[in-house]
């Protein structure tokens, strides 16, 4: 056993020195290896995490990188624990509430001094119009994406929403996991606002989404749908377009459509926690990712749209990564579309009411 | 000897920090109703009137177990005769092939399932319930062989010499002596498989193809998601009851099997 | 004789299907993570490109590292004090054996998930901040049961009459312990050991809820992943070479010295 161990620890430690060995650049501030907390979502940066390691040269510091996997999580992890993160990412209706219970600090606008950059759409947004707490990482909307042998593109963006109602494609249908969505494409689907709190409107989305189950039966999965329509598994599933862009980039049957019937507009931020350790670093660390290379690098792996306009033209333009794949690009001022508002006390009903759903016969 | 009874007080301090708190924590939810941060005591069985009023959530319990059951016995049936069969080799061979059986146990279970995944995608015709058992019996083979070879092993050999001398056969020595005395194996084996396949929802949610809603599903969503502790402790609780009462069954037989 | 023969041929016929079962995913994995694209189904052509992805990530060295740290101290000491609470046991008064086992046995039958949020609940309570102590604390915690549970049985079938006969013949209970006891009951130790690894190794469920999250074990690491990195392929590729080397070296050494005694003689 300890042989067993040993050899195994030898070869995880000669892993970790490995990397370390690659050269060295110039350090623009000291920071003499103070370790940096930040809290993003699993698979949000590059590949290599370039944007981490750059970081990390330019002010001599350490950062403890860690993911989550939903804004619910992220927050029960900060109800539930003290832990000091410096940086976290969370979805704007998030922010909404974490700034309501004052949880987070405001930015160093003097440090952050490059947000000219951002694009139209992720400026002035409601739940923090002038990036007091929190500067955008990454947006997107929720769409469909479908593969075109199987379903006519005509048809899909007729119906908009309605083709998850839709008999023929029983059977062959992602359904994302997530409350709020699910209710959100009810809701448009039905000609209410994604935000609704009337208990009537409440009640006929449960009833569209039950309809829903009864008639497609579909798979209801988190992730993995990314896979699994790279793959082609299945014919169409409801997606966040970021991960829709990349699905198109790797599997060019597949295409986006942006329901008429309005969606969801998302918008990740960078905050800093009231509690951080290290807030000038983490000033710094917001300023480094806003950067021009850093968000191009963010953007090109993750699929998601880019707050900085420069970066969004070049990926969406011509020779770009993402050239006329209209996932990548979420539609702007569409009036139907909404950003989603902190709704507490619903929260818990909705996921209820989705849990039922999912669980009926 | 007596003495040695001290060697379990550390123990006993051990689990009244770590096994009896945690538990009592979670009676308190699943009878109180209230937020996360803060404990109103305030007693109900509202929790649980919830729960079995609701033929949805009956019908998720229903198929946990029913899935569980079968890789159960599925476990039992392939793991009993593979541990029969190791304990007759020479012992450095049985050495080998123990060892050969627990090294997959060090892959991570996500990532044998995500191999499974792959392999069975090639067989598009194959139910998503066929693709459940095989990974869940996958995973939980290696237990069941362990537990039950472990029982075979320690065996005493001349037990079965004197039941050959008495003129038994080799299938009714089996029959005999060492299937009633492997039988404790058999139990502690049970409770590897039986009792995480219960709760176990990784492997129906990869390779299920998300068309199964589990138990497990069901407390991690009121957990993790909903942030309703109160239902999501009721519905733990009521499954441990459900898993406790067939452990004791379980139990009643392996002592009717000792005193045998 | 040559019935003899034919069920040997059958059992080992056996044998080999179940580890055909049970290396198929494994081999699997193995070739995929000299895939050259990232499909999990189709095979497109040799690359190495997983391997050099798996050494530059940080987040993924970083993370096996933890795992194995957490694992080999909860194994060390959930076996060291397993050991000595179901030695105890064994000798204790029938109520206290049972009282004690129906408690130890609650982390095992309950759901990971509900022995995770009360370990959380109770962290919480108690003020303490989640870290890689807690995440340790709770693996040691669930991995203690399976411990006594595979060295209990062994235990309760020993002859108690040789111990204490050591004992008459002048050994103190400590010798008894050590000479007697402890090496009739060393393959269900080093059982539970392998179990509480291999329990420590893969857990998520629990480790997420009490690890705080600077810490990230594999598992955790895996779940968080978006889309399927098959660099992870390559490192559990990577684990079974090593492990496969040590079990190879494991079995040839007795061997090997069998030998030379053998020579010797």
């Amino acid at each position: 056993m300890k042989k067993i161990l040993s050899a195994l620890m030898a070869l995880v430690l000669v892993s970790l020195v490995f990397p370390v060995l690659a050269g060295a650049e110039d350090v623009v501030e000291d920071f003499h290896g103070a370790v940096l907390n930040v809290f993003n979502w699993g698979s949000y940066i590059d590949e290599d995490e370039q944007v981490l390691e750059s970081f990390k040269k330019k002010y001599n510091c350490e950062i403890n990188y860690k993911n989550y996997d939903s804004n619910e999580t992220l927050y029960t992890k900060l109800l539930g624990g003290d832990d000091p993160w410096d940086i976290l990412v969370p979805s704007d209706y998030m922010i909404e509430r974490l700034i309501k219970e004052k949880r987070l600090q405001p930015l160093d606008k003097s440090i952050i001094d490059n947000l000219d950059n951002l694009a139209e759409p992720v400026r002035n947004l409601a739940f923090d119009p002038d990036n007091t707490y929190s500067v955008p990482y990454l947006w997107q909307s929720v769409g469909i994406v479908y593969d075109t042998t199987k379903l006519d593109p005509a048809l899909v963006e007729e119906k908009g929403w309605e083709i998850f109602l839709d008999p023929s494609i029983k059977g062959h249908a992602y359904m994302y996991d997530s409350a709020r969505d699910a209710f959100m494409i009810a809701l448009k689907s039905l000609g209410y606002s994604a935000n609704s709190e009337n208990l009537e409107e409440i009640d006929a989305a449960n009833e569209w989404l039950l309809n829903m189950h009864r008639t497609i039966d579909p798979s209801y999965v988190t992730d993995e749908m990314i896979d699994g329509m790279a793959e082609g598994l299945k014919w169409i599933s409801l997606g966040y377009s970021g991960d829709i862009a990349y699905i198109i980039s790797e599997n060019e049957d597949m295409a986006f459509c942006a329901p008429w019937q309005g969606t969801n507009i998302a918008v990740d931020a960078m905050v800093i926690p009231a509690n951080a350790g290290n807030p000038r670093l983490a000033n710094l660390f917001i300023r480094h990712v806003t950067e021009y290379e850093s968000s191009l690098l963010i953007s090109d792996y993750t699929g998601y749209a880019s707050p900085n306009a420069q970066v969004l033209e070049e990926l969406y333009g011509p020779g770009g990564t993402y050239e006329g794949n209209s996932a990548y690009m979420p539609r702007a001022g569409y009036a139907a579309d909404e950003i989603y508002v902190d709704l507490p006390d619903l929260a818990g009903e909705l996921n209820h009411r989705w849990t039922k759903v999912m669980a009926a016969q | 000897m007596k003495s040695f009874v001290r060697m379990s007080y550390p123990y006993i301090l051990w689990i009244g920090i770590f096994v009896v708190a945690p538990m009592i924590m979670i009676l308190l939810y699943a009878f109180t109703r209230g937020g996360n941060s803060t404990l109103t005591i305030h007693f109900t069985l509202e929790n649980f009137g919830r729960f079995f009023s609701d033929p949805d959530f009956m019908r998720v319990l229903w198929t946990s177990l029913r899935i569980a059951f079968i890789t159960t016995v599925v476990c039992i049936l392939i793991g009993y005769p593979a541990a029969l069969f190791i304990a007759n080799l020479p012992e450095r061979r049985q050495t080998l092939m123990i060892l050969l059986i627990t090294l997959p146990m060090w892959i991570n279970m996500l990532l044998k399932t995500y191999a499974w995944r792959g392999i069975l995608l090639n067989f598009d015709d194959m139910s998503s319930e066929i693709k459940v058992f095989i990974g869940m019996v996958y995973d939980f083979l290696p237990y069941m062989i362990i537990q039950i070879h472990t029982a075979i092993a320690k065996l005493d050999r001349e037990l079965l010499t004197a039941s050959y001398d008495l003129g038994a056969d080799k299938w009714k020595s089996f029959l005999k002596v060492t299937l009633p005395l492997s039988i404790p194996g058999i139990i502690s084996g049970v409770t590897l498989v039986f009792l995480p396949a219960v709760s176990s929802f990784v492997i129906p949610k990869l390779l299920g193809g998300g068309n199964y809603v589990l138990i497990g599903t069901l407390i991690e969503n009121y957990f993790l998601v909903a942030g309703d502790w109160n239902f999501g402790s009721a519905i733990s609780l009521i499954m441990a009851l459900i898993i406790i009462a067939a452990m004791y069954f379980t139990r009643k037989i392996d002592r009717a099997a000792e005193e045998e | 004789m040559k019935q003899k023969r034919s069920w040997s041929f059958f059992t080992s016929g056996y044998l080999i299907l179940v580890l055909l079962f049970i290396y198929l995913p494994i081999l699997y994995l193995i070739l995929f993570s000299f895939n050259d694209s990232k499909s999990m189904i189709s095979f497109s052509g040799f690359s190495l490109r997983w391997y050099e992805s798996l050494f530059t990530n940080r987040s993924m060295l970083q993370s096996i590292w933890t795992t194995v740290e957490v694992a080999v101290i909860a194994t060390v000491v959930s076996t060291v004090i397993g050991t000595v609470a179901a030695i105890g046991l064994s000798k204790a008064r029938r109520i206290l054996r049972t009282i004690v086992l129906e408690v130890n046995n609650l982390p095992v039958l309950n759901p990971d998930i509900v022995t995770a949020i009360g370990l959380m609940l109770l962290f919480l309570s108690l003020k303490v901040r989640r870290s890689i102590v807690t995440l340790t604390l709770a693996h040691i915690s669930f991995c203690i049961p399976y411990v006594i549970l595979s060295i209990l049985p062994k235990l309760r079938q020993l002859d108690d009459n040789v111990a204490e006969a050591a004992m008459d013949l002048g050994a103190n209970p400590f010798q008894a312990l050590t000479k007697v006891i402890l090496p009739q009951i060393a393959p269900a130790i080093f059982s539970g050991a392998l179990i509480a690894f291999s329990m420590s190794f893969d857990d998520f469920v629990i480790s997420y809820f009490t690890a705080g999250m600077d810490v990230q074990n594999i598992s955790m690491y895996v779940y968080s992943m978006k889309r399927f990195n098959p660099a992870v392929n390559a490192l559990s590729a990577l684990i079974v070479v090593a492990v496969a080397f040590i079990l190879i070296l494991a079995n040839l050494v007795p061997y090997l010295k069998d030998k030379k005694n053998k020579k010797e003689e």
